[in-house]
């Protein structure tokens, strides 16, 4: 089907080609230029609100933001960061936000990808109403979750713990939906040519199933952590004391405009520590995380 | 009723199918009426079923196992509550009363309050409003983005981290920020609108016409690059072959784009789709910080409506209901876009 | 299947291994012996707010070493709510103390949630003056059905302030009524061609519209909010004025943005800075104001309509002591609640953070004189405190809230007139109310 309509479009040429999978790849040097200052606006564009978060961190609490003078004043201060560290312990809220989250995903990712190889591999009865069943989890609200959540951790005993922020979340729908994708897509030939060498469900989940799927993978880890990296109001009810709480907590108390106006320059810092994190993380790992689904991709 | 034109659309299943995804999708949005086979119907595995072209091996106790611990952790935590919730539903509590503090069997007694209550239905259309708004142009930007980055340039590390780090922000403090870049007059939202020639309304949260795109302007920033990612991951695993082929042929980026790339990434599109769909029902943060559901209710979503009901008006019963009907329409949406992909599946298989 | 039971043994592994991660603690101690009771408290101000507890609490356990008190940050106003709705709803037991909006004082009743102070306050052997001491129109959201619910916490109100500055040099005193507040606010308003560099007055309509507009009802001459716990009164000659006024400021006056305005974020920076020469503002800015701002700022309560009235209300959160806690510890709370609101605590609570000391007495302690010498405004906000009428509180409040807000924006936004719109509010209002009489 693909060929037949790339035979169709034979004949027309514009400045950019294809050389591999989807890319855009300009022949031409000014092609290249062009495309280089597309992405870089685009980026700067989409960058602009965080840019303005690092400005407004660095400024100092009394000058206030106005007109005119919304990015730098004419003196910068990392002033704002200490008084946000200081007004709640980040360094044990940092620790216990990396447990939860890695333990949530180690979890998730054994759960999901068991799942997803149930429903992508066999047939069996009841599966499309069990994967439906599943799929709930990500249709449910927050709202409708809170109380019977609650009575369930409290009826584990693990009120105010590390493990009762993450529980909830160790069977993942949007785990087992997502990698249950990757594994239909892998070709049909291959599944039959394992089946045929006599592959044992493992083999042909490790070998066959597995390898081509590890960008979708990679692209759950990134979207189970950012997710619970982030979430506030769950840790903050079924926690009560530092010992267990994550670094939303901190970064709440800065959110609440109830009786101030809004404190940008405190709010921007804590953002930042926060989400500092996630960015060095990301910043280090994607070209190798881009790469491995080139990799992955070749297959 | 302002936008209650677009409210009340029974099926939600249009907007991401269409709007996002090539040729040989736009037919998507019948199927799931007229496939025989309802949803959750265990034997849906004729000649022309689900996957029917895979040959799955038929076990009997193996996928049960495999599926058991997922099950069990669903079970406890969501599958209770939905429960409880639909149960709920059909009772009478209102915390915020005395006498209808303790739950009193009603019927549809809470279903029949909230389809008579007005709010519901501006809620509604706004929702549907929202969604439609937000949905594909978050997802043709996140298609757009995955294009572009999907290459190896210097710097091009600095623009994956500013398309997708939005992902990675707490939305409570999105939101805030964007309080700031909203702001009327100096606002960076209005400097840059006027850069480009803009001259129009300003007062983005205040006005009732302009508060509800706010939002969506919000999530959009917020997601598109989370929808990049799967794109990336979808772009990462297509066969080489093809391309080089239709580069050899001359086709151009955009050609190549049209007819190859997007038909080949429907799976993923379809499963970006589905995940955006879901999601505009479910953020709500920024409708808190940015409007309150305001002004006169011009932005209250679903969620958030719910979140009043439950948390502020402290009505449980129609709070149970409101979740009821926000997991059917979902469940509807997901039901009819999987009978799509499941046949579309087949012709790649 | 030997590969199953492997992979099944590695799914426990790592079960077991969360459990390890998992540092366990008992939800609360057995009653016997020490007494230990938590305090839901949350932070809607720029202070330290878990410090300055702290240090109150270690003060506390020394004076009482049978009791220890562990507070317990949770969030927003909203989210204190929502974690002991959970708590409580989920079959947990609730905190004994916990700090709750004012306003929620019905809700919280209603639910079963609280539980009256008198049995309390009547052991007290000087349970008159202790109540007496308070500022009136904080109590008034205390009482109900001739009982006293709540104490006074952390308490703000809605006040003017403005550029002492830009005043002088204008040549113009502080305005006195409506009349002056808008010849003010025109004057001072600079432009520069199409574009406003300093407008002349800032009021947020976007938010929480109903408690900044509740000066200007009350500055008619008539609150919104009645005596008892079903009344309001939206479609008074009183509220139809005050919706007028605040409409005349931008059409008329020109002298503040029109329409619903969401500048409750922006507009303490944007007085300090120059953009605005008077805001109406919570007193829990001022702190932030003042380290901005490079003038003398003033701080009044807001004109009324006719000469020399002024109106303000209160706002912010109160103790409240929860229904289902064990009594030993509802005790102990009500020590602890006593001895944050002793007159010292009260005074160095107001300076630590920026809101009103709830008590009169607190502003005759050593510690609160030499702080107002130093920053005047402390006083100012609390002379505010004698215009302040009722915050809007009543059954059902979230509801009525709502329709109050949503037909005030149809008003300010010109989709309504304020006529029609407050007679929609009343009568969506009066029909939700009906289930509560």
């Amino acid at each position: 089907m693909a060929e037949a309509s790339v035979r169709s479009v034979r004949g027309r040429s514009t400045g950019f080609r294809s050389v591999s999978a989807g890319r855009f790849a300009p022949r031409h040097a000014v092609g290249r230029l062009v495309l280089a200052v597309i992405i870089g606006a685009i980026a700067l564009v989409w960058a602009a609100p965080v840019i303005w978060a690092i400005c407004a961190s660095l400024r100092p609490f009394e000058y206030p933001l106005g007109s005119g003078n919304i990015w730098f004043s004419h003196r910068l201060t990392l002033a704002n960061f200490a008084k946000v560290g200081s007004l709640a312990p980040f360094g044990h809220y940092f620790v216990n936000t990396v447990v939860v989250v890695v333990m949530t995903l180690a979890v998730q990712i054994v759960t999901s990808t068991m799942a997803a190889f149930a429903f992508a591999n066999y047939r069996f009865r009841g599966d499309r109403l069990l994967f439906q069943i599943i799929l709930i989890q990500m249709m449910i609200p927050t709202a409708a979750l809170l109380v019977p959540n609650f009575a369930t951790i409290r009826l584990l005993g693990i009120y105010n713990t590390r493990l009762a922020i993450a529980i909830p979340f160790f069977g993942s729908a949007f785990g087992t939906f997502l990698i249950r994708q990757a594994f239909l897509g892998v070709p049909r030939s291959l599944v039959d040519a394992g089946i045929i060498d006599g592959c044992s469900w493992w083999q042909l989940l490790t070998h066959i199933y597995l390898p081509p799927s590890l960008a979708a993978l990679t692209a759950f880890g990134i979207s189970s952590v950012s997710f619970h990296w982030n979430d506030f109001l769950w840790p903050l009810i079924i926690t009560s004391s530092d010992q267990s709480r994550t670094l939303t907590a901190g970064l709440v108390r800065f959110t609440q405009l109830g009786e101030i106006g809004a404190q940008w320059q405190y709010l921007t810092a804590a953002t930042l520590i926060v989400a500092g994190p996630l960015f060095v993380v990301f910043l280090i790992f994607q070209k190798s995380f881009i790469e491995s689904f080139v990799h992955s991709g070749i297959k | 009723m302002r936008r209650s034109k677009s409210s009340s659309r029974p099926q939600f299943a249009g907007p991401g199918v269409t709007d996002a995804n090539g040729p040989g999708v736009t037919d998507a949005n019948g199927p799931g009426v007229t496939d025989a086979n309802g949803p959750g119907v265990t034997d849906a595995n004729g000649p022309g079923g689900a996957a029917g072209g895979r040959r799955r091996p038929r076990s009997v106790i193996l996928p049960y196992l495999l599926v058991l611990p997922t099950l069990i952790f669903v079970a406890m935590f969501t599958i209770w509550p939905t429960i409880s919730s639909l149960l709920g539903s059909f009772f009478l509590q209102r915390l915020n009363i005395a006498k209808y503090r303790e739950p009193t069997f009603a019927g549809f007694a809470n279903y029949a309050t909230l389809f008579h209550d007005p709010t519901f239905y501006q809620v509604l259309g706004n929702t549907a409003f929202y969604v439609l708004g937000s949905v594909p142009v978050s997802i043709a930007l996140g298609f757009l983005f995955a294009l572009l980055i999907n290459r190896r340039m210097r710097g091009i590390g600095l623009a994956r981290l500013a398309l997708f780090h939005p992902t990675v922000l707490p939305m409570v403090s999105v939101a805030t920020v964007w309080l700031f870049l909203l702001t009327p007059d100096y606002g960076l939202f209005n400097s840059a609108l006027s850069f480009i020639g803009y001259r129009g309304a300003q007062n983005w949260t205040g006005n009732p016409d302009l508060a509800l795109l706010a939002i969506i302007f919000v999530a959009i920033w917020k997601n598109a690059g989370y929808y990049m990612i799967f794109y990336l991951a979808g772009l990462q695993s297509l066969p080489r072959e093809v391309f080089e082929a239709a580069r050899l042929d001359g086709a151009g980026a955009l050609t190549t784009t049209r007819k190859i790339t997007l038909p080949l990434l429907r799976r993923t599109s379809l499963f970006v789709t589905t995940i955006a769909f879901i999601g505009a029902f479910q953020s709500v943060d920024h409708v808190f910080v940015l409007t309150s559901g305001g002004p006169s209710n011009a932005s209250n979503i679903l969620l958030y409506y719910l979140w009043q009901v439950r948390f502020e008006n402290l009505n449980v019963g129609v709070a149970s209901a409101l979740t009821i009907v926000l997991i059917a329409l979902l469940l509807m949406f997901t039901v009819s876009n999987f009978l799509i992909s499941e046949r579309k599946g087949n012709l790649d298989g | 299947m030997r590969k199953l039971v492997s992979l099944a043994l590695s799914f426990a592994f790592v079960i077991s291994a969360a459990g390890l991660f998992a540092n366990g603690q008992t939800e609360s101690p057995a009653a016997s012996g020490p007494i230990s009771i938590q305090v839901f408290y949350p932070v809607a101000v720029d202070a330290p707010i878990a410090q300055i507890l702290n240090g109150y609490v270690s003060e506390f356990e020394k004076a009482n070493p049978n009791i220890t008190v562990k507070p317990v940050f949770s969030g927003g106003y909203n989210d204190v709510k929502t974690a002991i709705q959970t708590t409580i709803q989920g079959g947990g037991k609730p905190p004994a103390l916990a700090v709750m909006l004012a306003t929620d004082l019905y809700d919280l009743i209603n639910a079963g949630y609280i539980e009256p102070l008198d049995p309390y306050l009547a052991k007290l052997p000087n349970r008159d003056s202790y109540l007496g001491d308070f500022y009136s129109s904080f109590m008034d959201n205390s009482r109900y059905n001739n009982k006293i619910w709540s104490l006074p916490f952390q308490r703000s109100a809605v006040v003017m302030y403005y550029n002492k500055d830009l005043f002088k040099q204008s040549g113009l005193s502080a305005p006195n009524s409506w009349a002056s507040l808008a010849e003010d606010a025109q004057k001072l308003t600079v432009r520069n061609g199409n574009d406003v560099s300093r407008w002349g007055i800032l009021w947020s309509t976007v938010g929480l519209p109903y408690w900044l507009f509740q000066p200007l009802a009350i500055g008619a001459g008539k609150n919104v909010v009645g005596s008892s716990d079903t009344e309001v009164y939206f479609n008074t000659p009183e509220c139809i004025a005050a919706i007028k006024f605040y409409n005349s400021l931008s059409q008329k006056c020109k002298a503040t943005p029109s329409g619903a305005q969401d500048t409750w974020g922006a507009s303490p920076g944007d007085l300090a800075s120059g953009r605005a020469a008077m805001i109406v503002h919570s007193t829990g800015s001022l702190a932030g104001i003042l380290k901005q701002a490079k003038f003398d700022v003033g701080v009044m309560a807001v004109p009324g309509e006719k000469p020399n009235t002024y109106a303000s209300v209160p706002g912010g959160g109160n103790l409240y002591i929860l229904k289902n806690a064990p009594q030993d510890q509802k005790d102990a709370a009500f020590k602890f609640m006593q001895f944050l609101t002793e007159p010292d605590r009260v005074a160095d609570f107001s300076i630590k953070t920026g809101y009103i000391a709830a008590r009169k007495s607190a502003y005759e302690t050593p510690a609160m004189k030499d702080y107002i010498a130093k920053v005047p405004q402390a006083a100012e906000t609390r002379d505010a405190l004698q215009y302040a009428g009722k915050e809007l509180s009543l059954q059902n409040l979230a509801k009525v809230r709502n329709i109050f807000q949503d037909y005030l924006q149809q008003a300010f936004n010109g989709k309504l007139s304020p006529e029609e719109a407050m007679q929609k509010a009343q009568s969506e209002a009066d029909a939700s109310l009906k289930e509560f009489k």
